[in-house]
C-alpha cells in the first residue's frame, strides 16, 4: 500500500531570530518585568517625545514672531524696535487670529461628539487619559498666535498641552488601561513643564503636588524620569543654564533674616487678591457681549497700547524677570512695571487667550519681592539688603500662595536660579505664604479649574445617560387590595425597600415601604384588616423615560430608595419598569469597563 | 406590648356606648358625626368620603363582630379614633358587628395605623376581652379592659 505523506512547507526561523526569542524568554523568566517597570520605559519615551514636541512649538513660535515683527530677537526687544502703531497692531492682529482659530475650530469640532477632553489636567484627574487631538491642535494654534505676537501670557501652557497630547496618543496607541493612560499623560505634563523651565524636579512635583495631589514614589518615579529625560533633550538644544541664574547671596547681618521671613506673610496676603483679580477679569470679559475673536483682539490691542508705554509688558515676562534680577532698578520703576504687567496679564487672561499664567505670576511675585527689598534698603540701610534676593524669595512665596503648592514653588525657584543660598529663606517664605494665603483662599490657581472641570465632566457624563437604556421591565408589584399577608410575603421574597402598588390598568398608585411595615411582618392579625392601599405612599417619586438623569437623581434623593418606578408619562402613570442607582453607576463606569474588557481581550 | 403612643390614641378616642344603627352606613355616619368640631379633623366631609370609599374595597372586619372603618388621608392632622359599642349588633356586609373602631390616620402615619390596628386585632381575638370592651359603658372602662396586658 502506498502511503503518501503530505509534506507541508517547513517554516524556517532564522538563527538570529531564534536566539533573540530564546533571549526574550530567558529575560522574561529571570527578570519578571511587570507593568511597574515598563512604565518607566514609556515615561522616558514620553520625556523624549514631549521635549521634541515642545521644541516644535518653540520653533513655530519663533517663525510666527518673525513674520509678525520682522525680526528674530526676543519679544520685548522686537517690540522695542517697532513703531508705536505696530506695537498695537501686532498683538491686536495676533489676538484676532487666535480668536478666529478658536471660534472656527470650535465650530468645526462642535458637530463631533467628543468622548475626550481638551485639558490635560482633566484627562489626568477625572478623564480617561484621552486628550482630543483636534481640540488640542486648535488650542495650540490659538496659543501660538497669541504668544508669538506679544500677549502677556506664558507659553508653558501650550508646551504642557502638546507634551500631554503626545503622551495621551501613545497611551491610546498602546491601548493601555485608563489608570495607566492617565499616569502617562501626567508624565507628559511633567515633561512639558520641565522642558519649559529647564526644571526637572519642579516639573515632576508640579504634576504630583497640584494635579495628582500626592507625592508617593509609585506615581512620582515615572514623572521624575519623564522630566529628567525631557530636560536633557531641552538642554542639548538650548544649554544647561538656568533661566534666571542668581549669584550667591550673603546676609550682611543676621537681623536681615526677619524681613526675609516676612515676605511670606506679604505674599500670602497678596496672592488671594491676585487670584480674585484674575477671576474678576475673566468675568468682566465674559459680560462683554462680543464674539471670541473680538474679545481677543481687544485684549491684544490693550496689551499693545501698554507696550507703547513700555515694551517690557509684552510676552510671558521672562525678559522682565531677567532684567529685574540683574539690573538695579529703583522702586518707582519696579512699581510702574508691576502695574503695567499686572494689567497686561489680567487683560490677556480675561480675554480668553490660550496660554499659561505661571510665568506672569512669577513676574508679579518677583516684582513684589524686589519692591519690598527696595523698601527695606531705604528704611533699614544698615541691613544692606539686596533686592534681587527679596525678588527671588518673593517669586517663590507668591507662587506658593497662588498655586497652593509650596513644595513645587521651592523647587521651581531653586531650579530657576540654581542658587542654594536662597533655599532656606525660600522654604520659609513659601510655607508661610501658603498658610497665610489659605486663610483667605481655598480655591488655588489650578484647583479651581480642576474643580470646575470635574463637575462639568460629571454633568456631561450624566447627561449622556438615557433612562430608557436603564429600565428594567416588569417590576414586582402588588394590587391596591393586596392583603397584608401578600405584602409581607412579597417583602420576604424580594429584597426591595419599596413594592410598587398598581391599579387594574397597571397604573402606579403608590408604593409600600418596608420601613413602614417591617415591625409588623410577623403579625397574622393584620392579614384580614390591612390592604396595600391602607399603607402605601401615593406620592412616591417616579420618573418617565424622557426625563434627564439629573432629575432622576433628584428623585432618588427624595425617595431614599435604591430603585425608582418608571411610568410612561406623568398623565397616564402606566408603570413600565424601574431603574436602579446601581445600574446608573455601572452605566457611568461602562466605558471604563468596556475599555478594560477590550484591553484584557486583546 | 402596647406602645405609649397607642395608649395615648386610645385615651384620646371618642367613645360611643350603645350605638344603635340599622346598617353599616348609618353606624359609620353616627361615628363620623362624633368627630364634628374635633381639633384634629380638618375637613370632616372629605374624611367621611375617604372612609366610605375605603369601605368599598375589602372592608376591614374581624371575626367576633369587630369592624375597623378607617381612612388614611390628610384631612386629619393626627390619628383620631371613635370607638362604638353596639349591644344590638349592626350588620356590616355579612357580619353582625358588636364593636366598631373608626380610625382617621394622616398619610405620614402608616406605622402608627399598623400599630393601633395590630394591637386591637391581636387582643380582641380574646373572647373575654372582647366581651369586656363591648360591655364597657365609658372610655376608661374600655381602656381598662386592656390594662392587664
Amino acid at each position: 500500500m502506498d502511503v503518501t505523506v503530505d509534506h507541508k512547507p517547513e517554516r524556517r526561523i532564522s538563527p538570529f531570530l531564534r536566539r533573540f526569542l530564546k533571549l526574550k524568554v530567558w529575560f522574561i523568566e529571570h527578570f519578571r518585568v511587570s507593568e511597574r517597570q515598563s512604565t518607566l520605559f514609556w515615561a522616558a519615551l514620553i520625556g523624549v517625545l514631549g521635549a521634541l514636541a515642545s521644541e516644535c512649538f518653540r520653533k513655530a513660535s519663533e517663525i510666527v514672531h518673525y513674520v509678525a515683527t520682522g525680526n528674530k530677537l526676543s519679544i520685548t526687544t522686537s517690540f522695542a524696535n517697532l513703531p508705536w502703531w505696530q506695537r498695537i497692531l501686532v498683538p491686536a492682529v495676533g489676538g484676532l487670529l487666535a480668536g478666529l482659530t478658536l471660534w472656527l475650530g470650535n465650530r468645526l469640532i462642535a458637530s463631533v461628539r467628543q468622548k475626550t477632553t481638551t485639558d490635560y489636567m482633566e484627562a489626568i484627574v477625572v478623564g480617561s487619559g484621552l486628550i482630543s487631538v483636534r481640540a488640542s491642535i486648535i488650542k495650540t494654534l490659538s496659543a501660538l498666535f497669541s504668544i508669538s505676537t506679544g500677549a502677556s501670557i506664558g507659553r508653558e501652557g501650550p508646551l504642557v498641552q502638546i507634551s500631554s497630547l503626545v503622551a495621551s496618543l501613545l497611551g491610546r496607541l498602546r491601548k493601555f488601561p485608563i489608570p495607566r493612560r492617565r499616569h502617562l499623560v501626567a508624565c507628559g505634563a511633567a515633561a512639558g513643564i520641565a522642558s519649559a523651565y529647564n526644571a526637572p524636579i519642579a516639573g515632576s512635583f508640579f504634576v504630583a503636588e497640584i494635579i495628582l495631589g500626592t507625592v508617593v514614589v509609585e506615581s512620582l518615579g515615572p514623572l521624575i524620569l519623564a522630566s529628567v529625560v525631557s530636560t536633557f533633550i531641552s538642554r542639548a538644544m538650548h544649554g544647561a543654564e538656568p533661566l534666571y541664574p542668581a549669584h550667591s547671596f550673603d546676609l550682611h547681618t543676621r537681623w536681615e533674616v526677619i524681613p526675609l521671613f516676612l515676605i511670606g506673610i506679604l505674599a500670602g496676603f497678596l496672592a488671594p487678591a491676585y487670584l480674585r483679580a484674575l477671576r474678576f477679569s475673566e468675568k468682566a470679559f465674559s459680560k462683554l457681549n462680543i464674539p471670541v475673536p473680538a474679545k481677543l483682539t481687544l485684549g491684544g490691542a490693550i496689551v499693545g497700547a501698554l507696550a507703547i508705554v513700555d515694551p517690557l509688558v509684552c510676552g510671558n515676562g521672562q525678559s522682565l524677570l531677567s532684567s529685574m534680577f540683574h539690573q538695579h532698578w529703583f522702586w518707582d520703576t519696579v512699581l510702574w512695571l508691576l502695574m503695567l504687567k499686572l494689567v497686561a496679564t489680567l487683560v490677556t487672561f480675561g480675554s480668553g487667550a490660550v496660554g499659561g499664567v505661571f510665568t506672569p505670576t512669577l513676574v508679579v511675585g518677583a516684582a513684589l519681592g524686589v519692591l519690598y527689598g527696595e523698601f527695606i534698603l531705604i528704611y533699614f540701610p544698615q541691613l544692606q539688603a539686596d533686592p534681587a534676593l527679596y525678588g527671588m524669595v518673593g517669586m517663590g512665596a507668591f507662587l506658593a500662595g497662588t498655586t497652593g503648592a509650596p513644595l513645587m514653588a521651592i523647587l521651581m525657584v531653586f531650579e530657576l536660579s540654581l542658587s542654594y543660598t536662597i533655599v532656606p529663606f525660600l522654604m520659609v517664605g513659601c510655607v508661610v505664604a501658603y498658610y497665610c494665603s489659605s486663610i483667605f483662599e481655598t480655591r488655588f490657581m489650578y484647583g479651581e479649574s480642576l474643580e470646575r472641570k470635574g463637575a462639568a465632566f460629571f454633568n456631561q457624563q450624566l447627561a449622556e445617560v438615557n433612562i430608557l437604556d436603564l429600565i428594567r421591565p416588569d417590576p414586582i408589584t402588588l394590587p391596591k387590595n393586596a392583603t397584608f399577608a401578600e405584602i409581607a410575603e412579597t417583602f420576604t421574597q424580594f429584597r426591595f425597600q419599596h413594592i410598587y402598588v398598581v391599579d387594574k390598568d397597571n397604573r402606579l398608585v403608590g408604593a409600600v415601604s418596608l420601613h413602614d411595615v417591617k415591625a409588623f411582618l410577623d403579625r397574622p392579625e393584620l392579614e384580614a384588616v390591612v390592604i396595600a392601599a391602607d399603607i402605601m405612599n401615593e406620592n412616591f417619586p417616579r420618573v418617565t423615560p424622557l426625563q434627564g438623569m439629573g432629575e432622576a437623581l433628584h428623585e432618588f434623593a427624595i425617595a431614599q430608595s435604591e430603585r425608582l418606578p418608571v411610568v410612561d408619562n406623568l398623565d397616564s402613570q402606566r408603570l413600565i419598569g424601574s431603574i436602579s442607582k446601581t445600574d446608573i453607576i455601572l452605566h457611568l463606569a461602562g466605558e471604563q469597563s468596556q475599555a478594560t474588557a477590550a484591553q484584557k481581550a486583546s | 406590648m402596647i406602645s405609649r403612643k397607642t395608649v395615648e390614641y386610645l385615651k384620646a378616642a371618642i367613645f360611643l356606648g350603645n350605638l344603635e344603627a340599622e346598617n353599616e352606613r348609618q353606624a359609620i355616619e353616627k361615628m363620623l358625626d362624633a368627630l364634628k368640631g374635633h381639633p384634629q379633623v380638618r375637613d370632616l366631609q372629605m374624611l367621611s368620603e375617604a372612609v366610605f370609599e375605603r369601605q368599598q374595597t375589602d372592608p376591614p372586619l374581624l371575626p367576633g363582630g369587630i369592624a375597623f372603618p378607617h381612612a388614611r388621608c390628610d384631612m386629619v392632622s393626627d390619628v383620631v379614633m371613635v370607638i362604638a359599642t353596639c349591644p344590638k349588633p349592626v350588620p356590616f356586609r355579612d357580619m353582625q358587628v358588636r364593636l366598631a373602631v373608626l380610625i382617621g390616620v394622616p398619610k405620614r402615619a402608616a406605622s402608627e395605623y399598623l400599630e393601633i390596628v395590630s394591637f386591637l386585632a391581636r387582643h380582641l381575638r380574646n373572647q373575654t376581652i372582647l366581651d369586656q370592651v363591648v360591655a364597657a359603658g365609658d372610655l376608661p372602662t374600655f381602656v381598662a379592659a386592656f390594662a392587664g396586658l
